[in-house]
């Protein structure tokens, strides 16, 4: 049966294939955007059962955990902010060097950063 | 007082120099910092009068709301913080290169720092290092040097992907227990008695905080991130006299939170040695005056987490003990090189020659900052690395950390080797606003003698921790000192100063992928050792 931690927790080792296996700097940050939303599923599924309802006010039975939420609203925010200066530190690089690949990357880094 | 004060008031100097560009903030900016330094000793005197202080943010009760606790080791820490800021701020405000935003995000570093030691909830304190990773890694490539922006990328990647599994651990620990207050996981800790249960936390976060302790397979980001070239000489300062060492405390809190059933300290003890070898040697084939102390900070924080784990409460308060003396000579060193680098341009130690005529009172100051980090008998180094050495059982290890201390100073011959030779530049003698603008750091490399002739009336005051020093012993260790300086020396001339002239410059490179390989073999290892 595949519920939502379940489903996180193979999200998650799929993020972290890419980050090792994949030369490419931009599949790397997409990388880690896949494992943090692998993390939010994960926290939002700890105590979720089926039929549990949003927790807005005036309900008093069934309602779902809401710290979790709070919490991961949070960190989608975060994650949002990683991307974004991520991609703009990767454009930097791509100008500067010509390449996605990390290999070639730091190859040049040690050249001094001729193009 | 309340505890959030430590926090607002930076992010009030932050904002204020942001919004009103001129000189005169800058001054007001300077004069509440001083502030903020002399709160933060109040604060450690209060705690130190009245015990614990915990405030709960926003009136919550205790394990709802977010609390900052104060200990003595927490407010110890934060003086140490707002110190080395008011220092650095005092160096570097009227500098050209640095302008508002800098100093806004380099502010801002020092309440999210301040936050790590106040802070004892998980989720917050992960919060704080993500956003001081981006800070951080913005400050470092602020230049905009290809090769900067490069180290950043990889500074920044590396430890996003570290607290990602520093997220995942918060995760597992919210399903378990329901509480994400480091205190009070720890009362919870002591009903499980499966270290199965706790052991997938366990790896994730300790994963994480060694990351940022910069341990051995996981280091490579910490000399990119304080050697790169042009970073600003007061980023890399505070990033390895401070910032490493809100790796060390977290490591702590996390180690005492999981004690009750998973306790790996001869595992982490094993990797503190191996660390502090390995950086040591690396530091000893660098030429670059940068990476030969980013790499010394390497190996100092091995020695510091094998203080930590080696399980005698000497060796514990000496190892909280380095983490002072540590913070305070590294950034002194860290700023004498951007000096030396300003006034020469060229980074090269063995081309660097003259240094002690041209600049006779930042020299000084330096011999005294390498004094203090190489253990020098009546400088702070030689304390703290006592009492390491003293709690230590086994023999290997305790050879090994006096090999490390040999590598240090034979390390720092190198360093020596500059200050003497002829320089024909020279500078129009000693005036009254140069010595101004050295007093910044001649306080501090007054505090490394400091620290080490007073070190014991100190401990006593800051740790409640009475050591005993026994006076035949620490003469022993100064005269075995000398005959290890002078071994020192002779092997540098004689050898090493050869090899290295020839020697390209060896970097411990590693791309992005070997980095992210390197964290997930070793969460598996820590894994490992925690069931057996």
């Amino acid at each position: 049966m595949l519920n939502g931690e379940i489903t996180s927790i193979i999200l998650f080792f799929i993020g972290v294939y890419g980050i090792i296996a994949r030369r490419n700097m931009v599949k790397s940050i997409i990388s880690i955007g896949i494992m943090e939303m692998a993390i939010i599923l994960f926290l939002l599924s700890v105590n979720f059962e089926k039929g549990m309802r949003a927790p807005v006010s005036g309900l008093t039975s069934n309602i779902s955990d809401p710290l979790p939420q709070a919490l991961m609203i949070t960190a989608i925010i975060i994650g949002v902010a990683v991307n974004a200066i991520g991609l703009s530190l990767f454009i930097n690089i791509y100008h500067k060097y010509g390449t996605t690949n990390w290999t070639k990357a730091a190859y040049k880094r040690r050249q001094g950063g001729r193009k | 007082m309340e505890l959030y004060y430590y926090i607002i008031i930076p992010v009030f100097i932050a904002t204020l120099v942001y919004f009103l560009p001129n000189r005169g903030s800058r001054i007001i900016a300077f004069i509440m910092q001083l502030a903020l330094f002399g709160m933060s000793v109040y604060n450690f005197v209060q705690v130190k009068d009245n015990g614990v202080v915990t405030n709960y943010l926003g009136g919550w009760s205790n394990g709802v709301g977010i609390a900052l606790r104060a200990d003595s080791e927490a407010s110890i820490f934060i003086v140490m913080t707002t110190f080395l800021f008011l220092i650095t701020i005092s160096l570097g405000m009227f500098k050209e290169y640095i302008d508002n935003t800098f100093i806004f995000l380099f502010v801002i570093l020092e309440a999210l720092l301040i936050t790590t030691f106040l802070s004892t909830d998980l989720f917050n304190i992960y919060i704080v290092i993500e956003i001081s990773t981006i800070a951080v890694s913005i400050l470092i490539m602020y230049k905009r040097d290809s090769r900067s922006v490069y180290d950043a990328l990889i500074y920044f990647l590396s430890n996003i992907l570290g607290m990602t599994f520093f997220l995942f651990g918060i995760a597992f620990i919210y399903k378990i227990f329901g509480v994400l207050d480091i205190y009070i996981i720890a009362e919870k800790m002591k009903n499980i008695n499966d270290p199965l249960e706790v052991i997938l936390p366990f790896g994730l976060l300790m994963t994480a905080a060694c990351l940022k302790c910069a341990v051995l397979p996981l280091f490579s980001w910490l000399p990119k991130a304080h050697g790169t070239p042009s970073a600003p000489s007061i980023v890399s300062a505070i990033l390895s006299g401070l910032y490493v060492k809100g790796g060390i405390y977290l490591f702590i809190r996390l180690r005492s939170m999981f004690q009750p059933v998973i306790d790996i300290d001869h595992y982490f003890l094993l990797i503190g040695v191996i660390t502090a070898i390995v950086g040591v040697i690396l530091a000893i084939l660098q030429k670059d005056i940068k990476l030969i102390l980013a790499y010394h900070t390497v190996s100092q924080l091995g020695i510091i987490l094998v203080g930590i784990c080696a399980g005698s409460i000497e060796s514990y308060y000496g190892a909280l003990y380095h983490c002072i003396n540590h913070s305070i000579f590294k950034a002194l060193l860290f700023i004498i090189a951007g000096i030396i680098i300003e006034r020469y341009k060229i980074r090269n130690v063995t081309e660097i020659r003259g240094v002690f005529r041209r600049m006779p009172v930042v020299s000084i100051v330096a011999i005294m900052a390498i004094a203090g980090i190489t253990g020098t008998p009546f400088f702070n180094g030689s304390i703290s690395k006592y009492m390491i050495q003293a709690g230590l059982e086994g023999n290997l290890i305790k050879y090994s950390i006096v090999l490390v201390n040999f590598g240090t100073i034979l390390s720092f011959c190198k360093f020596l080797s500059m200050f003497f030779g002829k320089d024909f530049h020279r500078d129009k003698g000693v005036t009254l606003i140069n010595l101004i603008k050295t007093l910044p750091i001649f306080i501090m490399g007054l505090l490394c003698f400091l620290l080490g002739i007073m070190g014991d009336a100190l401990l006593e005051v800051v740790f409640n921790y009475r050591i005993s020093i026994i006076s035949y012993s620490y003469l022993l260790k100064s005269i075995y000192f000398i005959f290890t300086l002078l071994l020192a020396i002779a092997l540098y001339k004689y050898f090493l100063s050869r090899i290295l002239k020839r020697l390209k410059p060896i970097e411990f490179e590693l791309t992005f992928n070997h980095i992210a390989l390197s964290i997930v073999v070793f969460f598996v290892i820590t894994v490992i050792f925690g069931l057996i």
